[in-house]
């Protein structure tokens, strides 16, 4: 019996000692935190193409990752893409899963309840797409009819504002696959994601561009002093051109710069 | 469905990907099984003892991991437990899939010791054994035998409850098929391809048990 007491107590300790175990970020000298002290690691989904995507030797790459590395390197760390679900990417953040997440997040006054937002690092906004021998003009033909979006964007409360109809994906290129497939009358998303799907072959034509939208890099709150070291990374990067670049090179033209 | 010509070509040219994904996936499985016997053991021996505290708390733990989704189980030890404590992505995903077979696997050792006839418990206690003497000489060693077919399989269910870790970021057999296959316009292709190393690696483990099984029965002659 006197075994067994001490088992019983042995194993409560080592409840015990994991519940109280701490995590612990590296703390840096400005007073920033990091999940590891010389690597900047960030989050995008891997399903925005052409933000984030995922190469056949499943490497990461996109507009997204490209700007993620260039904010890493301007603050002299190594910059580590993380990929996961877009669902779960302000959760990761949160729990310390990532740095931050550079994937297309559109700030909004509830995320920003949860998490922190940085400077813009691009304008863009949703776009109505439907088939080619659509009707559908503008958000008010909407009315009634089966918009699909992707599960955890913003677009979904878009789509919310005109139609009751949701049809819900894992991500944009399903959704858009499946309006170029038949199903659904439209299909709201990013404009640039549209355009992309476009050149990519899918039969689909952008209609009303419904709003404007400013997407920013979301760091977690209790991290101000990160808040602040990217933001000034980012002004570098938009002030010797490198946003820019990256951006003429994935569309054609800038879309980093505040629209007039 | 893909011609069968396209699925080969496909197959050959993503060799590289799938056996890189093939090993994780097997890692994830090995690592969390044995970890799993591990808890099974420690939880099954709680189960069976005169301390009545104790098989209550493995009948919780067994009830807590039967009663919840794997899925959601693998999500809070992924986002919940980073709060407290942080654990490498693999390492999540190991300790979220062994919590799951170790309540399965503590159900099979339960079984197979108590399946074993009381007199031989006896029969080590008149040798002059104490009682966890006995269990660790006499009890456990034929248990283990008993154990080792349920075992095997709870080991191929580990394997495909495995692909489950594709939605933690875990770039193993079924996250490389669904993002290829997505990414090419072609998920049938790709299902199918990953259909054969998931058979491939269950037909390897059947193997594997069956030439322990062999093996641990001889001594019964």
């Amino acid at each position: 019996m006197m075994k067994k007491n001490i088992l019983l107590f042995i194993s409560i300790l080592f409840l015990i000692s994991i519940l109280s175990a701490c995590a612990e970020k590296d703390k840096l000298a400005d007073g920033s935190e990091l999940v590891n002290k010389d690597e900047f690691v960030f989050a995008a989904s891997g399903e925005f193409a052409p933000f984030s995507y995922m190469t056949n030797d499943m490497k990461m790459k996109g507009f997204d990752v490209e700007v993620g590395n260039a904010v890493a390197k301007e603050m002299g760390l190594k910059p580590v893409p993380k990929r996961l679900k877009f669902k779960g990417i302000v959760e990761g953040v949160k729990t310390g899963r990532a740095d931050a997440a550079v994937a297309s997040h559109t700030i909004n006054p509830l995320r920003s309840k949860h998490v922190a937002f940085t400077t813009p690092y691009y304008y863009s906004g949703p776009q109505i797409f439907t088939r080619p021998d659509s009707k559908i003009k503008t958000a008010d033909d909407l009315k009634g009819k089966e918009v699909a979006v992707a599960k955890g964007s913003t677009y979904a409360d878009v789509a919310g504002k005109h139609t009751s109809n949701l049809k819900m994906y894992d991500s944009d290129i399903t959704a858009l696959k499946a309006l170029d497939g038949g199903r659904h009358d439209a299909v709201i998303t990013d404009f640039v994601t549209g355009k992309t799907a476009r050149k990519e072959g899918f039969k689909i034509e952008g209609r009303q561009l419904i709003e404007r939208s400013e997407q920013a890099i979301v760091i977690p709150k209790d991290n101000p002093k990160l808040v602040k070291r990217v933001n000034d990374a980012l002004e570098n990067l938009r002030k010797d051109g490198t946003l820019k670049k990256i951006s003429m090179k994935y569309f054609g033209e800038d879309i980093t710069t505040k629209p007039e | 469905m893909p011609s069968f010509s396209h699925f080969l070509s496909t197959f050959g040219e993503t060799k590289g990907v799938f056996i890189d994904a093939m090993i994780l996936t097997l890692k994830l499985t090995v690592v969390s099984v044995l970890l799993g016997i591990i808890i099974g053991l420690f939880f099954a021996l709680l189960k069976i003892s005169n301390f009545k505290v104790l098989g209550w708390i493995s009948d919780a733990y067994v009830f807590l991991v039967r009663g919840t989704p794997l899925i959601v189980q693998i999500f809070i030890l992924y986002f919940g437990l980073s709060g407290i404590f942080l654990i490498p992505d693999f390492w999540a995903a190991a300790l979220a899939l062994a919590f799951h077979n170790g309540a399965y696997i503590s159900e099979i050792f339960r079984g197979s010791i108590q399946s074993i006839d009381q007199g031989q418990m006896e029969a080590g206690r008149s040798l002059g054994m104490t009682q966890s003497l006995a269990m660790r000489r006499i009890i456990l060693p034929q248990a283990f035998r008993r154990a080792l077919p349920p075992l095997g399989n709870q080991f191929i269910i580990g394997l495909k409850d495995s692909s489950l870790a594709a939605f933690i970021s875990m770039n193993e057999l079924f996250n490389v098929a669904t993002t290829l296959g997505s990414n090419n316009f072609d998920e049938m292709t790709y299902l199918l391809i990953v259909a054969i190393y998931y058979l491939i690696l269950v037909a390897l483990l059947t193997l594997a048990v069956n030439v322990l099984e062999k093996k641990l029965a001889k001594s019964d002659r």
